[in-house]
């Protein structure tokens, strides 16, 4: 009985923590979304509560004063570019690393893997001068190349794991039906490592979608200006109004939760791989 | 008729792709970043040879320094505080909860905000006048702790720090659940009718059992941390206030652009290099452990 009801309190004691923390992950994110839809009076006055009257042309405001349209349509171009230079070029590299035998292959896979050690961040400056010296600089082109060559690491050693873990005979039922080595790759062994890459699209394609150093450094003007810069330098702009200023930022992280809470799962396992491996 | 690829080159010609790109831009700017440390280079005119003196420059320079204090203990800090809340409320979620899939979808979220979201919001719930916390304190009565959370140099570094730790915890708390659920059930049926009580089954088995979660957790948390810091400050302080949230990243940033000195920069890209070097070529060697080369 004493056991029962000393147990019952630990439960109960474990909900209020875990509600507290749940209280302090999603408040905010409503808090933000609640003080885009106050006038900018109420806005200071009512700090916790609901917006007496949701001001909705905070919206068009922010909208238009921040360009969130055009930085849409740079992130996007950004990311998919990105996609379709990195998914190749990994996949290739990741295949025959893990299913051929070829003379100097663990020093390529050595070489590539070194990058995983070297975080981007703090070749921030070297790298913005490569692009400097490839004629580079305020274009989208030169971002995608940077962001394509930091995820060779992580992704070809992600993919790797993901090629070995197929069964062996693959290659030699290709070649029955008839397949060159190519072919088989692309043809066979390829579809079936669909969850590796959706791994990879997850993860590299987050970093790249949040990315904001880098692109601060290469990327000059307003026009070419990809989501996370221009958000912070519409927020430092002199003048702007707090709601308009919450506003952009509804604008630009709702439809990332819509995203991320159709596919949890997917986001959740992808991201989590890279510390357990595939 | 088909071009027949030859056997021999195949490999490689999967590889080029890969090999090309990653020389071109990642190894290139690192010999770009140590060449470029031995002159005096405003970034866009004529390199003047200055051999180690950009080094000397920045060993003997204090603000650098302070910078590179204030990283260290960021990751350190950082680290010490995500690993120990994600360990204890993935202990507490493995035990039989509801809703915990609820929870860790929630706590996920932050995961996949960029940090420049995640510090605007913050210093908006940080700011003096219409700030989230200081309305919190003020509603509970608990007037005594308001502060300017930003303004303050005692503790911006603080404040600064904690975004970065909310950010990571669902994180941190999917890594270790999953370890932790990984743990064979018998254990602990061996444990029991040994005697064991619940105590010495925690640091018996449960502890043990999750070590390489623990190394791989602490390691991510401070590779991270080295870097992830620039967003953060950037966002919600630039350095400020009186340089108490100062990072290397920030200052070796505003040493390039800001005063054009793109050769002192470098030489503390150099330095700062081998700070987070160590602790990356540690998580490589954990990541491929028992991977066999084949």
């Amino acid at each position: 009985m004493n056991i029962k009801s000393s147990k019952n309190i630990s439960k109960i004691i474990i909900y209020i923590i875990l509600l507290v923390v749940l209280i302090i992950t999603v408040y905010p994110v409503i808090w933000m979304i609640l003080g885009s839809l106050k006038s900018t009076s109420e806005f200071y006055i009512n700090i916790w509560g609901i917006p007496s009257e949701p001001q909705w042309e905070n919206y068009a405001n922010a909208w238009n004063m921040a360009g969130i349209g055009q930085k849409y349509i740079n992130s996007v171009f950004v990311l998919l570019l990105f996609l379709v230079i990195t998914i190749p070029v990994n996949n290739c590299a990741a295949y025959v690393l893990a299913r051929l035998d070829f003379k100097g292959k663990k020093a390529i896979y050595t070489y590539l893997l070194t990058g995983l050690m070297i975080p981007g961040a703090v070749l921030a400056i070297p790298i913005f001068t490569v692009v400097l010296r490839l004629g580079l600089v305020n274009s989208l082109w030169g971002l995608v190349l940077v962001y394509a060559a930091q995820a060779i690491s992580f992704g070809t050693f992600i993919l790797r794991a993901f090629y070995i873990s197929l069964p062996k005979s693959l290659e030699e039922a290709a070649k029955i039906d008839g397949c060159g080595q190519f072919g088989s790759f692309v043809r066979v062994i390829m579809p079936l490592t669909i969850p590796g890459i959706t791994t990879q699209i997850i993860f590299n394609g987050l970093t790249v979608w949040n990315e904001y150093f880098i692109a601060s450094l290469v990327i000059r003007t307003p026009e070419k200006q990809t989501l996370p810069i221009g958000l912070s330098m519409f927020i430092n702009q002199y003048g702007v109004n707090y709601p308009d200023m919450f506003a952009a930022l509804v604008c630009v992280t709702l439809p990332m939760i819509i995203i991320y809470l159709l596919g949890q799962k997917t986001f959740i396992k992808g991201l989590s791989a890279g510390a357990v491996k595939g | 008729m088909k071009i027949k690829m030859s056997d021999k080159a195949f490999p490689y010609l999967m590889c080029l792709p890969a090999i090309i790109l990653f020389t071109v831009v990642i190894l290139a700017s690192f010999i770009q970043g140590i060449w470029t440390s031995f002159f005096s280079w405003d970034g866009m005119g004529d390199m003047k040879w200055l051999g180690v003196k950009n080094y000397y420059f920045a060993i003997t320079d204090s603000i650098f320094w302070n910078s590179i204090k204030n990283t260290v203990f960021y990751a350190f800090f950082v680290t010490v505080m995500k690993n120990i809340i994600g360990l204890g409320l993935a202990l507490l979620l493995a035990k039989d909860i509801a809703g915990r899939s609820l929870f860790r979808v929630a706590t996920y979220m932050p995961v996949t905000f960029s940090y420049v979201v995640v510090g605007l919001l913050w210093s908006w719930i940080y700011n003096p006048t219409f700030g989230l916390l200081n309305a919190f304190l003020n509603g509970i009565g608990a007037n005594w702790a308001i502060r300017g959370w930003l303004s303050d140099p005692g503790i911006a570094l603080y404040s600064v720090m904690m975004v970065d730790v909310w950010k990571w915890i669902g994180f941190h708390i999917v890594l270790y659940l999953a370890a932790i659920q990984g743990i064979p059930k018998d254990l602990y049926e061996a444990a029991e009718i040994d005697g064991a009580n619940k105590r010495r089954c925690f640091w018996h088995i449960t502890l043990p059992q999750l070590n390489s979660a623990l190394v791989i957790n602490v390691l991510l948390s401070l590779t991270g941390a080295f870097t992830s810091n620039y967003d953060v400050v950037k966002v919600m302080t630039n350095g400020g206030p009186f340089r108490s949230t100062e990072v290397a990243l920030t200052y070796i940033t505003s040493t390039a652009f800001k005063f054009s000195a793109f050769g002192k920069a470098n030489a503390m890209t150099v330095i700062l290099f081998f700070f987070v070097f160590i602790f990356g070529f540690l998580q490589v060697r954990m990541m491929t452990k028992d991977e066999n080369y084949g």
